[in-house]
């Protein structure tokens, strides 16, 4: 009840922000046009009047080689050349003195002739080149005379339409803009004030069901929204009120007990009987602590930090390659595509192997310090990154921000283990996914927008202050320390590491799904597509939606899939099927080169990795039980997800060697093939695990027959 | 309530900013772009007329360097434009052979310019330095070799002057859309939570009431109100239970 009417505030608050947003934006655009058509249509015309000056001076260099005004061949041939050069011309007429029109092109609006024989567009003088609105042009006029005499009028009409072409042009950003901002009014919501009134409604909710199921045992403050503090306290005040009577009654009972046997009341062996009844019934007294309400709002205060850290680096993804480019540098034995890629791949590199160090790190430093120290170098990564000379030191400033992000996710990750509980922990880490899907969907397309207008300095520069941002948020989490009780984090040992690589059933999930599945996500969404788009003309803002719309597949489908993976055999098809799709996407540039198809392989690419993600992770656990038994499952999951990591290393690798080979498309395609393929196998290898434990083993409670 | 309203009109302003914020730079730098595109194809097509004049001459066999007419068609050129502050004429060396400034007749065309220039496959060039900016056109012969460039030279404090004016108007527009739709939001997030605070002043009220007139009347309303009524219902049966108690043993005294 309470989730749901919590959904419903927050629907109205966000659905009224962006309603407005979307108001405010629309009126911005409108505003903005009648501005622009304003200051724009005066250098429009001057650059009419400067066509016109040329196709006059053609006209009467003509006339001076003695061709009759009215009869010079070839000048409406001429009218298309001109138009050629600049299409945004929309009629050329050329009149005599009377505003007869002599030559004329292209549309001329209705009401022009009127237009041309006005006598204050017929004595304009050499000079004046005043733009008049016709119908849906603006004509320029100009005089056409030689030495000797006037001969006529040549007026060049350029449609209206410009201006709100442009504003056309931005239509894309400013919905991405809308997009971006839907994301960030609910973090902002949730980070400042939906955490609360979550913890708020939840500690209503359980103070409600404690005292109907007959708890009434009294809490402490528990750092309510001031919205419900009142309410809270009538509560506590009515509980309070129950436990003095039951305490009276409690204590009545003492006394009447202390008396001598002869002077007992009657009814005290009845009365004794009831408290007893009741105290089986009831709870009376003080509930010694509030630690799940506690622990809630205290994993909360991590969503807001870990969304901003997120956001800085993901700001960089969608201009990233084109960055590298510029700083590129020739290295011997690696070509230009290679070293495009090197940064990426280092970045993912560092990620997949210092995490396990760093785990032991965190538990030893602490989440807070750990982040604090990871965003800081982040920060540091981030300035030296935009005041790069080279792709050399390009490269090591990539890696300084790889060790603080690792650092930052490490540490947030560990801090939502610390606050779990088995019952929780699905939640708590939805709310770790949460904050880094919404970075990943605000992050590339507004870093794309920004570095093709401010420039990628600059935008790497904004990086660095978000993550310096994210110190300030990181500051106001409680300094946690691990507890005992908690199995330590460890680094896999190569024992470990060996016997999983022997497994059949943790290589099928980690090798052929897991693995290619992030070499497809790096090597085609991170490395390929970036360079790609901007190869075919457009921008890196069109890179970034691309990006976008990947993370906003993501959001939306993955809890959906996440709800489908109920058994083994659904997560197996699950995780082959996403793949096979994803590959699809790959194969999707074989149907033509244009924008529209990388559109396609993105969505099919979200598509599949949203369909296999959620449950590949459960399948590790499902599908390697044995090995789980033997190693235990922190050293399973560490390895798979070694693993997994360092295919996010590989695939910028191999896209950029299949790019330095064959090109863009043979490059998707042949990637797409590849994890098509890894699909297929894996679903066929799936198929003979089925049959084999159908075979050997009974079936698992919960689990349907195929 | 205060704090949370407070939080909301945070909410409010800080999404507006952002949103109004990013559109309006956008709005800025789409109308930049688009007036420096419209503004270099205008110094283009003056670069091309001094171009059609050259190929002219060229035609009938002149030599670049000496086309005796090409000053007077120059200073002409650059008469019909004030945008343009100069047009020079230069080899592939970037040795000046026109111009309409004669202090740049014996200088050499600025390293930067001529690598834009120089730049394969592009006929139009663009290059700027420290206040001064060039849009310029390849020259090539019949045989389709380059033998040299025209520059029109322009001011880009000039260039930027109709920028920084649609700079100050869109500010002032995005602070007037900024300030109207943070009222509006901040006011509909505001009208959105008096939901939030009509149902728990139901409750406080039904919970007053009940407090009042025994914990029995607590109505069924709201998204709290069965919960609530259990509530009530298990709060009403201990204090039956204990009053009842506290009676047995009253009697017992008694008798």
């Amino acid at each position: 009840m309470n989730k749901n009417y919590l959904r419903g505030v927050y629907l109205q608050l966000a659905g009224t922000v962006t309603l407005v947003v979307m108001l405010a934006l629309a009126a911005q655009a409108y505003f903005s046009q009648v501005a622009f058509e304003r200051a724009l249509t005066p250098e429009m015309a001057r650059k009419v009047a400067s066509i016109g000056t040329s196709v006059r001076s053609l006209v009467l260099k003509a006339v001076d080689n003695g061709i009759p005004f009215e009869a010079i061949h070839g000048a409406e041939a001429y009218f298309d050349d001109v138009h050629d050069d600049s299409k945004e011309i929309a009629s050329i007429n050329i009149t005599d003195t009377s505003g007869r029109v002599l030559y004329t092109r292209l549309s001329t609006p209705p009401g022009a002739a009127a237009h041309f024989s006005r006598p204050e567009v017929l004595a304009l003088t050499d000079g004046d080149a005043p733009l008049a609105r016709v119908g849906d042009q603006y004509i320029v006029s100009m005089p056409i005379a030689s030495a000797q005499r006037p001969l006529g009028m040549l007026h060049i009409g350029v449609n209206t339409r410009f201006v709100n072409d442009l504003m056309l042009d931005m239509m894309a950003d400013v919905l991405v803009v809308l997009v971006v901002s839907l994301f960030v009014t609910l973090e902002l919501l949730h980070f400042l004030a939906g955490a609360k009134l979550d913890h708020s409604l939840r500690v209503l909710g359980e103070t409600f069901e404690r005292g109907a199921a007959g708890n009434f045992a009294a809490r402490p403050d528990q750092g309510l929204d001031h919205t419900f503090g009142a309410l809270i306290r009538r509560l506590n005040g009515m509980l309070a009120r129950v436990n003095v009577a039951y305490a009276s009654l409690e204590r009545a009972v003492e006394d009447s007990r202390r008396v001598p046997a002869h002077e007992r009341h009657p009814g005290l062996p009845a009365a004794q009987a009831g408290l007893k009844a009741l105290q089986q019934r009831f709870r009376f007294g003080i509930e010694p602590q509030a630690e799940a309400s506690t622990t809630d709002a205290e994993l909360n205060k991590v969503r807001a930090p870990l969304f901003v850290f997120i956001l800085a680096e993901e700001l960089t993804r969608s201009f990233l390659p084109g960055y590298v480019r510029e700083l590129m540098v020739p290295l011997p034995w690696l070509t230009p595509q290679l070293v495009v890629g090197l940064p990426i791949a280092l970045f993912m590199l560092i990620v997949a192997l210092a995490q396990p160090w760093l785990g032991v790190y965190c538990e030893r430093k602490g989440h807070r310090q750990t982040m604090m120290q990871g965003a800081a170098i982040a920060t540091v990564g981030f300035v030296a990154s935009a005041l790069a000379q080279s792709v050399l030191d390009l490269l090591l400033w990539r890696g300084l921000c790889a060790i603080g992000y690792a650092m930052v996710f490490v540490a947030a990750q560990a801090y939502v283990l610390h606050h779990a509980t088995p019952a929780t922990r699905a939640r708590n880490f939805a709310l770790f996914v949460g904050a880094i899907m919404a970075a990943t969907v605000c992050g590339p397309s507004i870093g794309g927008i920004l570095a093709d207008n401010v420039g990628m300095r600059p935008t790497l520069a904004l990086a660095a202050t978000l993550a310096l941002l994210s110190m300030a948020v990181i500051r106001q989490l409680p300094d946690t320390q691990f507890a005992a009780d908690r199995p330590a984090a460890r680094v896999p040992t190569w024992r470990e590491i060996g016997l999983l690589l022997r497994s059949s059933r943790f290589m099928a999930v980690t090798v052929l799904a897991a693995m290619p599945a992030k070499m497809l996500l790096t090597g085609v969404c991170f490395y390929l597509i970036p360079l790609y788009v901007v190869s075919l003309g457009s921008t890196q803002a069109m890179a970034g939606r691309m990006l976008m719309t990947y993370a906003v597949m993501m959001v939306v489908m993955a809890p959906l899939t996440a709800g489908w993976a109920h058994n083994r055999e659904r997560m197996r098809w699950l995780v082959g099927g996403g793949l096979m799709v994803s590959g699809l996407g790959g194969l999707a540039l074989l149907a033509g080169e244009q924008v529209g198809w990388v559109f396609a392989t993105v969505l099919l690419v979200g598509l599949g990795q949203s369909l296999s993600i959620s449950a590949q992770s459960a399948l590790v656990s499902e599908q390697c039980a044995a090995e789980v038994a033997q190693l235990g499952e922190g050293a399973v999951y560490g390895v798979y997800r070694l693993l997994e990591r360092l295919g996010n290393a590989l695939g910028p690798m191999l896209a950029a060697v299949l790019l330095a080979a064959y090109g863009y498309r043979t490059s998707f395609v042949v990637i797409g093939c590849g994890v098509l393929a890894c699909g297929a196998f894996f679903v066929l290898t799936a198929r003979r695990h089925t049959a084999h434990e159908s075979a050997t083993t009974p079936m698992l409670a919960g689990e349907t027959p195929t | 309530m205060i704090s949370t309203n407070r939080r909301m009109i945070a909410v409010a302003t800080l999404v507006c900013g952002f949103a109004v914020g990013m559109a309006g730079l956008l709005n800025y730098f789409k109308y930049c772009s688009t007036v420096e595109h419209i503004i270099k194809d205008r110094l283009i097509v003056t670069g091309r007329s001094v171009e059609g004049s050259i190929q002219g001459s060229l035609a009938i066999g002149m030599h670049l360097g000496d086309i005796n007419t090409l000053p007077g068609t120059l200073e002409r050129e650059r008469a019909t434009d004030n945008l343009i502050l100069g047009i020079d004429v230069f080899d592939t060396d970037g040795q000046m052979l026109y111009s309409t400034d004669r202090l740049r007749a014996a200088r050499h065309m600025p390293a930067g310019w001529l690598a834009a220039a120089r730049k394969d496959g592009q006929s139009e060039w663009f290059a700027q330095d420290d206040g001064e900016a060039a849009a310029g056109i390849s020259l090539t012969n019949n045989f389709g070799l380059r033998i040299g460039y025209v520059a029109l030279r322009y001011s880009i404090e000039r260039l930027h002057e109709p920028e920084r004016r649609v700079a100050v108007q869109l500010a002032a527009l995005s602070a007037a859309v900024f300030a109207v739709a943070t009222l509006l939001a901040a006011g509909g997030l505001l009208l959105a939570m008096r939901r939030l605070a009509r149902d728990v002043q139901a409750l406080n009220t039904d919970l007053s009431g009940s407090t009042a007139n025994g914990p029995n009347a607590a109505p069924a309303r709201g998204p709290f109100g069965a919960v609530m009524q259990r509530y009530m219902a298990t709060v009403r049966e201990a204090e039956t239970r204990i009053a009842h108690l506290h009676t047995e043993l009253q009697r017992g005294s008694g008798t």
